[in-house]
């Protein structure tokens, strides 16, 4: 039961860094390949329709950790206070910036919450390289030692070529390469790699920190009827939104 | 104040803002998915517009209840440690029920709906803001049947020091739960139903050009209205007869005065609804002396549920979990003044001017009507390909 609860724990953080990577990635490049107003639009519309099923992946991550390992919730968000605080105000920006940047008609307001999705995106993602390697150490050593910052910087990278991958694969016009869905899905491995290296190397820990089999025996009852629909209704977003269904046709709502 | 003021501030002050926009998450989502079941029935363009103009004003809303969910989900782990080292195994399943199933299914499928429009078939559409609603009342069971074990520990034992969940069907028919959960759905659906009466008062006291618009919506609100104010009042009262935590109210003012004013503001809003507002709901969209105070009313549910979580939650101190761990013990060791004083202010500043900005929004949106200008389900039009360098 351990095992099985290890593994889903496993599947949503690199799944989340497979799903939301790409938004983020997106996010980074809006000043690099967003020079226009029209160009921001498309590239947001890209990404819009699949940010509000990805994200919610790390939503279910800190779920999990609660429900699962509640000895190391605590430990773990409280090990990186500064950081977390500053993560959580990076996804914040970043989703006002896609929930608010159309609502109002002025090009003044689009560019000011397109800067703050990048902003945020940028945060968040240089946040992950470090907070990973803070977790990596134990919380023993700073986030923002050298090797925290360049874990950093790697994992930004990351996000923004899968990123433009997927905005290669969704709306090649945008990059000005078409990318497949196979490719896609090799630049969602790579930029899960980070997270699979972190959990590979605290699986032995997250075993033995594990809620006593009562509680793991409750959520399996729970949690397990409902797989099938979540993974269903994620299946459904991504046939309802793959490209050549109008993938170019704006406005969109973000 | 001390770490531990600063800790309870932080939570205090994301959770209520928090719940003023849940509670119109609440109450709407019900109504847009009704209007939008209408609209696939008949295919008239009245229901379509109703559909796009509250589903607006909805999504406008959800976004500020997101952001600030974010910060409370962290916020346990963050501040209050204790708790989960304490009751984790307990606490913790409702916590993930509610995020890995009930909110993870909200999300996707909320993406869905916003973004179906002339995509998905008819039926799959509406389909989607139903499946939006039942797992949006699926995560205010959770959270409650979780606050509701911080106020009536059922179903765990103790064990080596840490609380152990022994029976999670008295989890589930916590006698602090089955009673609050209508209470705040039934002050959910009043809340939005005077939101919903508020802006067709705001409207029709302009001499709208919309006038069959507002007055459906006017009528549509005025009776979620009364349907929740007479769910939460009795829900309400139920809540005091069954026995639990003695003495929570008599000698704690602090919880005991927000009481007061939401139990006379609920009476007083039930006399309104019920026998004025109902009565009159065919007169009421076109007497417009008394639209002014229909538009005045509209904050108030807003201040109401704000003061029922005060009452709830200071009427729970000392205790973290009643009678079994405090408050101060639940606080995350090596937590620093500073520490808590610099995240109280991000979040209070960043959450505070999104909160702002969310409202001028909204309150813009009334004050334009359901004109041309509404980004939900506007055709897409093909645009040319972008040019490539």
């Amino acid at each position: 039961m351990e095992l099985l609860w290890f593994a889903l724990f496993a599947v949503l953080l690199a799944g989340y860094f497979a799903l939301e990577g790409f938004d983020l990635g997106v996010g980074l490049l809006l000043p690099v390949l967003g020079r226009t107003v029209e160009r921001r639009d498309r590239m947001v519309a890209a990404i819009a329709p699949f940010v509000l099923a990805n994200e919610v992946w790390l939503v279910a991550v800190a779920g999990t950790l609660f429900g699962v390992y509640p000895m190391l919730e605590g430990e773990v968000l409280f090990g990186l206070y500064p950081l977390v605080v500053a993560m959580l105000l990076a996804w914040v920006v970043r989703d006002a910036g896609l929930w608010f940047r159309r609502r109002v008609g002025g090009p003044g307001w689009r560019r000011f919450w397109d800067a703050l999705i990048a902003l945020g995106s940028l945060w968040l993602s240089a946040g992950w390289g470090m907070a990973l390697y803070g977790a990596a150490t134990g919380f023993t050593s700073s986030p923002m030692h050298p090797v925290g910052l360049l874990l950093g910087v790697v994992v930004t990278l990351l996000f923004a070529f899968h990123g433009w991958t997927f905005l290669g694969w969704r709306d090649p016009a945008l990059t000005g390469a078409a990318r497949s869905g196979r490719v896609l899905a090799l630049t969602g491995a790579v930029a899960a790699l980070p997270a699979l290296g972190l959990l590979a190397g605290a699986m032995g820990y997250l075993l033995d920190h594990s809620a006593p089999p009562a509680t793991l025996n409750v959520l399996s009852l729970m949690v397990l009827p409902f797989a099938p629909l979540m993974v269903a209704a994620q299946v459904w977003v991504w046939r309802t939104f793959r490209p050549g269904k109008g993938a170019d046709r704006i406005p969109s709502f973000f | 104040m001390d770490v531990l003021d600063l800790a309870r501030t932080q939570f205090a002050v994301t959770g209520s803002l928090h719940f003023l926009f849940v509670l119109l998450t609440l109450g709407l989502a019900p109504l847009v998915a009704i209007m939008h079941t209408r609209w696939a029935r008949t295919g008239l363009p009245l229901h379509e517009r109703m559909t796009r103009f509250w589903g607006q004003i909805y999504l406008i809303n959800y976004a500020l209840g997101i952001v600030t969910g974010l910060v409370m989900e962290f916020q346990f782990g963050l501040a209050w440690s204790g708790l989960s080292h304490y009751a984790g195994d307990v606490f913790g399943a409702p916590l993930a029920m509610e995020t890995l199933v009930a909110f993870f299914l909200e999300s996707t499928f909320l993406g869905l709906w916003i973004f179906g429009w002339g995509r998905l078939p008819k039926w799959a559409h509406v389909a989607c803001i139903w499946m939006v609603t039942a797992t949006a009342y699926g995560s205010a069971f959770f959270i409650l049947t979780a606050n509701a074990f911080l106020q009536n520990p059922a179903g765990a034992v103790l064990s080596g020091g840490r609380l152990e969940l022994t029976d999670f069907g008295a989890l589930l028919t916590n006698d602090a739960l089955v009673y609050a959960f209508p209470h705040v759905l039934g002050a959910g659906l009043f809340t939005g139903g005077m939101v919903l009466v508020g802006a067709s008062a705001y409207q029709l006291r302009r001499r709208t050009a919309e006038v069959e618009f507002f007055t459906r919506s006017m009528k549509t609100g005025v009776i979620t209205a009364a349907i929740g104010i007479t769910v939460t009042v009795m829900f309400g009262y139920a809540q005091f007869a069954v026995g639990i935590q003695p003495g929570k109210f008599s000698g704690n003012a602090a919880a005991a005065v927000p009481l007061g004013f939401m139990v006379e503001g609920g009476h007083l809003f039930s006399l309104i609804v019920l026998f004025f507002m109902l009565p009159c709901i065919r007169l009421l969209p076109r007497w417009r002396w008394a639209h002014p105070l229909l538009i005045a009313l509209t904050p108030l549910p807003f201040v109401l549920a704000v003061l029922g979580w005060l009452a709830r939650e200071i009427g729970r101190q000392p205790w973290m979990i009643w009678e079994r761990l405090t408050v101060a013990d639940a606080l995350t060791p090596g937590l620093t003044s500073g520490m808590v004083t610099a995240s109280l202010a991000g979040f209070t500043a960043v959450l505070g001017l999104l909160a702002v900005v969310d409202y001028v929004l909204i309150a813009r949106i009334i004050r334009r009507g359901p004109g041309d200008d509404l980004s939900l389900g506007a055709a897409g039009e093909r645009r040319a390909p972008a040019l490539t360098y």
